[in-house]
């Protein structure tokens, strides 16, 4: 876990301490800080109400001001001071039921949910599904992110690379759960918009229809903003729809996604382009009392070599995919070469396929491990008949009578900086090569057009051609204007911007009701408390990451059918299961230090609760060794260790997975539990020495007293229980 | 390309980069896995998405962070 310097867990921990010091004296006092006590366990367990923090300030500043005792009034100072100085952290735990340090261990979230740009409650969502409830699995996510379904087919899924099961064998396949559900719950018509407040009577005016402006209006308009989106495009999406290739992500998922925001009565305004057919002065004239700028990063970055303006079939990525979203399905040539290494190279090239394209070479100036492209898109690429030519650095577009005929290159070769550890291709002398082709698709990468921002005369901008924002709130340096997305961060990925969509319609709605806006960046709200799912030790371990099925070979060179297949639903019903539900355990460690250096067991094998170092992970283990003592869990702070007796059996789980189940025994004389067999060995063993049996009898303490007393014999201590 | 996806990396030092903000001191010394590297042209200047244990997911001038293992 991260460092404890929470607030609320340092001002229970003094508090507490003080308390049992017994330094308060007067009772008023004492009673006073126990009150306070509560409160603050409340903020601490997650069952805080909105009136608890005020309270225990009320409280403190009564103690700190009314009672004639100087380290009363110190106590009640200190919690003042503390509360004051950390409002939004007090507060966050009350809004969002999570703690970000982890040092309120309730309120830990799982590294998954921190993970998120857009802070989804993964473990809650993934349990739902797992249960076979995957509309309410929709529904928590769409409480943090309007578009699952977009994000099921391509998020870059962050989550996926802190999935603690990843430090066992593989992550959980969150984004195509998540695919799944929102498939499904679209399917059986339960895709449904959370409830909106009430018409507040304002406006608010977003700029660009991408993930970042969608988002922002849907939270927005669910806070009963009146939105309208200006968008120049003819239609909605931003570069999930004219950026990305059907084939990864159908039109339909995206317009299906969208009409639920037409639905809460978000406005569009297509085939508008702001500084040229709309101004801001026309849209403050029309009553937008704020507005929010999400236009994306789509002007490509010039590839500056000879050539590169003489041609027509030279083109860039983004506005080559932008045409063929739009529906100019014509192939570039038959000999394409696109230019780049990044996934908009890859969809360049796949899209050139798909079109009709013959051949189609990447150029690539670096080696396949440094390509930024998504692994599963190279080999894919690969599959379909790409080829990549890596070390080739372009050096000059060939062409003859307006026609390009082919693009010259340079072999490379991989150096280290001087004065640095980075490693940069350097062209080899001499090794000259053409490489024939009647197309050539610069995708090096792109920027923000700002263009269309000129008359904005304050709006500051970094030394990136970006628009310098607070990443928190994501004010511009204009009062009124906020901005996120690739805009901000330059070209980035779509739970980025969705991310920053809603940080930003948040500040908009305390821009709009006067309240400060937030100093440090927003935790994640936790949605739900589903229990677990229970599973056997020996299944948690077997079961394995589903395959993912791809549409056939042929197809995929001649269609734009989506090539993912998805999962079926017995994938990812069990796939759910491998959840480790980190929202619950959070990794301190305590059950495995307890088993192995103060029981000498060591039959905890969980490797994976070290970040740094993840050591082998088997939970079968625990079967072969453990006592079924109940240490772990006893000294477990979240209860994510369980020992419970059902029926005739003592159980140890870890949130859900069975760890143990052993018969248990009882008292010979009075029926009493009395343990499993292999832990009351293990008591005979530890006091063997001291004691003599009861005759090879089983029997509870109090029975045990009992025949000692009648037959004289010393006291002779049961199996399971101490003096 | 300095930073690949997968990653780990430390937090080792404050940058001086425009983009570090105030919030972002308490980063230092923080470890975490980069999820999303330079996507621009392999430009040491770009901002790499990292999420760090415990803290969340960032965009973060390269000059901060260091590999922790390979």
């Amino acid at each position: 876990m991260s460092d404890s310097s929470c607030p609320v867990n340092s001002t229970i921990v003094e508090l507490d301490s003080t308390i049992q010091s017994g330094a308060l004296k007067i009772p008023r006092s004492r009673r006073l800080a126990e009150e306070i006590l509560d409160l603050l366990n409340d903020v601490a367990w997650g069952r805080a109400g909105d009136d608890h923090v005020s309270a225990i300030e009320s409280l403190a500043l009564e103690m700190a001001g009314n009672i004639a005792d100087d380290t009363s009034r110190n106590v009640g100072k200190r919690i003042t001071d503390a509360v004051n100085d950390n409002r939004e952290v007090f507060e966050s735990h009350v809004k969002t039921h999570n703690c970000k340090t982890g040092a309120c261990v309730k309120l830990a979230p799982a590294p998954c949910q921190m993970t998120c740009p857009a802070g989804l409650d993964i473990p809650t969502y993934v349990t739902l599904i797992g249960l076979g409830r995957d509309a309410e699995a929709i529904d928590v996510i769409r409480q943090d992110c309007p578009f699952p379904w977009v994000c099921g087919l391509v998020c870059t899924r962050p989550c996926e690379y802190m999935c603690v099961r990843g430090r066992m064998d593989s992550p959980i396949s969150i984004k195509f759960l998540k695919a799944f559900a929102a498939e499904r719950a679209m399917s059986w018509r339960h895709y449904r918009n959370p409830e909106k407040a009430d018409d507040k009577g304002q406006k608010v005016c977003i700029i660009g229809a991408g993930p970042a402006g969608m988002s922002a209006a849907y939270y927005l308009a669910l806070k009963g903003y009146g939105v309208t989106i200006i968008e120049s495009l003819p239609t909605a999406g931003g570069m999930i729809m004219v950026g990305i290739p059907r084939y990864r992500l159908p039109r339909e998922v995206i317009d299906r996604e969208v009409a639920m925001l037409e639905e809460l009565g978000v406005q569009f305004r297509f085939d508008t382009a702001f500084g040229k057919d709309v101004t801001l002065d026309e849209l403050k004239a029309d009553g937008f009392s704020a507005f929010f700028f999400a236009i994306g990063a789509h002007k490509s970055f010039q590839l500056n070599i000879p050539g590169e303006h003489d041609f027509p079939q030279v083109l860039q990525s983004i506005d080559f995919l932008k045409h063929v979203a739009l529906g100019n399905r014509h192939k570039p040539g038959n000999k394409v070469v696109v230019i780049g290494g990044g996934n908009v190279a890859i969809d360049a090239a796949r899209t050139s396929l798909r079109l009709g394209s013959d051949e189609i070479t990447m150029a690539y100036r670096r080696t396949r491990s440094e390509m930024p492209a998504d692994i599963e898109e190279v080999e894919q690429a690969e599959e379909e008949g790409i080829q990549i030519s890596f070390l080739t650095i372009p050096a000059e577009i060939m062409g003859e009578n307006g026609r390009v005929t082919g693009l010259r290159c340079i072999r490379a070769k991989m150096v280290t900086q001087e004065g640095s550890n980075r490693m940069i291709p350097v062209p080899v002398e001499g090794s000259d090569f053409l490489i024939e082709a009647d197309a050539i698709i610069s995708a090096i990468g792109q920027q923000v057009n700002h263009d269309c921002l000129e008359s904005l005369n304050d709006l500051k901008w970094t030394r990136r051609n970006t628009i310098e924002a607070n990443t928190v709130s994501m004010e511009t340096s204009v009062p009124g204007i906020f901005a996120a997305g690739d805009a901000v961060t330059g070209p980035a990925t779509v739970i980025e911007a969705i991310g920053g969509g809603k940080r930003a319609a948040l500040a908009i709605d305390r821009y709009l009701s006067g309240i400060p806006q937030p100093k440090l960046p927003s935790v994640p709200v936790r949605r739900g408390r589903i229990d677990w799912l229970e599973i056997p030790a020996t299944t948690k371990m077997i079961l394995k990451r589903p395959h993912m099925s791809v549409l056939n070979i042929d197809r995929r060179r001649t269609t734009f059918q989506q090539v993912e297949l998805g999962y079926t639903e017995n994938m990812v019903r069990e796939e759910a299961r491998r959840c480790l539900r980190c929202d619950i355990c959070i990794r301190c460690g305590k059950c495995v230090e307890i088993c192995r250096d103060k029981m000498g067991i060591e039959a905890l094998k969980m490797g994976y609760i070290n970040f740094d170092h993840p050591g082998p992970t088997d939970f079968r283990i625990t079967a072969e060794r453990c006592i079924l003592c109940g240490a772990c869990a006893a000294n477990c702070p979240t209860h994510a260790m369980r020992m419970e007796d059902r029926n005739g059996e003592r159980t140890l789980s870890l949130c859900g997975t069975i760890l143990n189940r052993q018969k248990l025994h009882y008292c010979d004389s009075c029926g009493a539990v009395m343990g499993v067999e292999r832990y009351l060995d293990y008591i005979r063993k530890k006091t063997v020495t001291v004691s003599k049996t009861t005759d090879n009898r089983l029997l509870c303490m109090a029975c045990a007293r009992k025949q000692s007393a009648h037959s004289g014999d010393e006291l002779v201590m049961p199996p399971g229980r101490s003096h | 390309m300095t930073f690949r996806r997968g990653q780990k990396v430390e937090v080792y030092q404050k940058s001086q980069d425009e983009m570090w903000q105030s919030y972002m001191d308490e980063f230092v010394g923080i470890h975490g896995i980069v999820t999303d590297p330079d996507t621009n042209i392999n430009d040491p200047d770009a901002l790499v998405e990292v999420s760090l244990n415990g803290k969340g997911t960032f965009r973060l001038p390269q000059d901060c962070i260091r590999l922790l293992e390979e």
